[in-house]
């Protein structure tokens, strides 16, 4: 009784950021989300954990619509951001991605110079008006992303020339620069080494003074170590979600539990 | 008797795989610990049976009919020869060999018919020979490769090792055939030169080839200068590519990002037809539609314009070009990965922005890759300037005045009735080496751009 009382009067403390209604995805024929109900906090880091193919990460994509530019994919059921139906006909996803940004499983920087992978988002969406103030937002996100004093020296140089690590953190300030208020994380650390997880964690802990993240992850270690909410999908259905803590130690459902405990997954 | 041979081959090396596999299996049947699988002992045979043969046979096919002529002629009476030209002795070699062959024109003498009779006698036998001689090679090998049959033989090590001998002679093959290809040009090249001065082939402005073949014909001295021409076709050249790199490159970027998967899948085979096209057909399309139309409309602004402009030519020739430049740019774009496409997505970026930004530069030296091949077939390209340029050269740059090309010449050059040691049949050859040498500038050019911006995007 206690918990629920101190759960709800953390939701009343924070603002609601997404809020998902009876969301489903359908690939094709395959019924891929069911029915998730789900209220992300802002300025909160909230970890979607699961086994592989539990939808986690197809559910991370209808935040941004990035799914849109998959022919069979077809979203039902509501997603507001800021209480705004991001579905809805007026929404245009380009402008929607600029305010919820997102890095990728795998490091992607634009076979460009460092400078211009982090200057591409506010170059598109006229962040900046002038050579100095776009100097000022690539240093900002750069620093931001705990990568300035690496790269500062090189940075006409190749975004694609820099180590597995450096090209994630390169991804997280573009991302960054766009000035989201949302960052959706797939599996941001699943191609690193210890050493750049640890590096990217940190950053992750520090991005959430400025915005509400949203990252998935398979390692429970990291879910726990990162964020303040989880959320625990399988098999389509979200299963539960709370706060991390508990979560982790007192789960109220029996698949987590399996899932924490190592039986399923 | 070569079909025989080969056959007689190819039986001793299946054999010869046969026996070694099986002769390995037994091996390790027997409990032994085998280097090579028993494959590998078996196509060490075939390959040692194989190769050397199929070279000595080669070579005996080529060398053969050289070899007997020899003998032939050596062996004709005394005094028949003598006093008589090359040509006369060409002739007689000629007159033999059809004999032998059972064409008996006339009456010929009788040491024509011993000749010719001695000649089959020697094919006959060479024939014999060389089946004897295969059979000899494969026997050894069979013998040599069976006995390497043992437990530690590196089976597998050899046949790489004899694999790798064949691709090596394959790629010289290619190599060979180019180097060769330059040599008969450099030398009938080198040849005009000897009659006409290099310099003035190279700087001379003027280009009228027309020289008296016989002493008695009345003409004007030639003159044999390449500017104009080679003038003439990077004219027509410039507006092929100005026409038909944009269309290209529009057409592969609405297909790669924008078009529906039904329109994708109708418009690029459509596109590809276009490739299929032979230039004839396009030259018909040149003369026949696209000049009187260019005419028609300098004729309405009152533009005199003459009927074989380079602009027909090049704009049907960029028509040519269109299907080149737009699957490279389109294979090029393709071969961008996703998750760069993704990435720019998801930063906010339109499709456009996407595409102009991150695709295209992206994508950029398998374009440039299409688009010097392309101006590369536009150089070289034939069949649509000799139907639809013109034939006389002027130092001009309008597209709208007519002008010829370096490959119309090498055609007007080389028909009709020519002999191989005046310039103006040899001119033909000097303007292949020189085109030549263009193409191969412009592919140094393309390699060094190509590889500069992979550097930067790599």
């Amino acid at each position: 009784m206690y918990d629920i009382n101190r759960a709800e009067s953390a939701v009343t403390q924070q603002d609601i950021k997404i809020s998902a209604r009876n969301v489903q995805v359908y690939y094709g024929d395959t019924h891929a989300i069911k029915d998730v109900n789900v209220e992300i906090l802002d300025k909160t880091v909230t970890a979607f954990i699961g086994p592989s193919g539990c939808g986690k990460s197809t559910f991370l994509r209808c935040i941004n619509r990035m799914n849109d530019s998959i022919d069979i994919a077809r979203i039902e059921g509501q997603i507001r951001l800021d209480g705004q139906d991001i579905y809805d006909r007026k929404v245009d996803p380009v402008q929607l991605r600029a305010r919820v940004g997102m890095v990728f499983q795998k490091p992607n920087p634009f076979p460009k110079s460092i400078y211009d992978n982090v200057a591409y988002g506010p170059k598109i969406h006229g962040l900046a008006r002038n050579k100095a103030e776009l100097d000022e937002i690539v240093e900002k996100s750069l620093r931001g992303s705990a990568l300035w004093n690496e790269v500062k020296d090189r940075l006409l140089e190749p975004g694609t020339g820099l180590s597995g690590g450096q090209q994630q953190r390169l991804c997280i300030a573009r991302a960054v620069a766009t000035a989201p208020e949302v960052l959706l994380m797939d599996e941001p650390c699943s191609a690193l080494d210890p050493i750049a997880t640890g590096q990217v964690e940190e950053l992750i802990e520090q991005l959430r003074s400025q915005f509400s993240v949203v990252i998935v992850t398979h390692s429970m270690q990291q879910a726990a170590r990162v964020s303040q909410k989880t959320a625990f999908f399988h098999l389509g259905n979200l299963v539960e979600y709370g706060e991390t803590d508990d979560i982790f130690t007192k789960p109220q459902d029996s698949r987590t539990e399996s899932y924490i405990s190592g039986r399923i997954g | 008797m070569t079909g025989f041979a080969f056959a007689l081959l190819l039986t001793a090396a299946l054999a010869g795989y046969m026996m070694n596999r099986q002769a390995a299996v037994t091996l390790r049947d027997g409990g032994q610990r085998l280097h090579s699988l028993g494959m590998f002992h078996g196509l060490y045979a075939l390959l040692a049976v194989l190769v050397p043969a199929i070279i000595i046979v080669l070579l005996w096919l080529v060398l053969q009919s050289t070899v007997i002529n020899r003998l032939v002629m050596a062996g004709l009476p005394d005094g028949v020869l003598d006093n008589l030209g090359s040509g006369a002795i060409q002739l007689i070699k000629a007159e033999i060999q059809s004999i032998s062959q059972g064409r008996v024109f006339g009456d010929p003498e009788q040491w024509k018919m011993d000749a010719a009779e001695r000649m089959n006698s020697l094919r006959a036998a060479s024939g014999w020979l060389m089946l004897l001689v295969v059979a000899a090679v494969s026997a050894a090998a069979l013998f040599v490769t069976r006995r390497s049959v043992r437990a530690e033989f590196r089976a597998r090590q050899a046949v790489e090792g004899i694999t790798m001998g064949l691709l090596i002679s394959c790629s010289l093959v290619a190599i060979f055939v180019t180097v060769g290809i330059v040599l008969s040009l450099v030398f009938e090249s080198i040849r005009f030169f000897q009659m006409v001065p290099i310099t003035d082939f190279l700087f001379g402005t003027s280009w009228e080839p027309q020289i008296p073949i016989r002493e008695d014909q009345v003409a004007a001295e030639g003159a044999f200068g390449w500017l104009p021409v080679i003038l003439g076709t990077l004219v027509i050249t410039f507006v092929a590519i100005v026409v038909a790199v944009p269309v290209g490159l529009m057409s592969a970027i609405y297909l790669n990002e924008f078009a529906s998967k039904r329109f994708r899948a109708i418009a690029k085979p459509v596109l590809e037809l276009l490739a299929g096209i032979p230039t004839v057909v396009y030259g018909f399309f040149a003369i026949l539609t696209v000049a009187p139309a260019i005419r028609a409309w300098g004729a309405s602004l009152g533009l005199p314009i003459a009927p074989n402009t380079a602009l027909a030519a090049g704009s049907v020739m960029a028509v040519m070009l269109i299907p080149f430049i737009s699957s490279f740019a389109d294979d090029a774009l393709s071969a961008v990965p996703r998750s760069l496409r993704d990435g720019s997505m998801a930063l906010g970026a339109t499709r456009a922005e996407t595409v102009t930004k991150v695709l295209f530069p992206a994508a950029i030296p398998g374009i440039v890759g299409g688009v010097l091949l392309a101006v590369s077939r536009a150089i070289g390209e034939t069949m649509i300037v000799v139907m639809a340029a013109g034939l006389i050269a002027k130092m001009t740059i309008n597209p709208l005045d007519s002008v010829t090309t370096v490959t119309v010449q090498i055609v007007t050059l080389l028909i009709g009735d020519t002999s191989f040691d005046s310039p103006k049949t040899l001119a033909a050859f000097a303007l292949g080496l020189m085109l030549f040498i263009v193409t191969l500038l412009i592919n140094i050019v393309a390699l060094r751009i190509v590889r500069k911006y992979r550097e930067l995007y790599d």
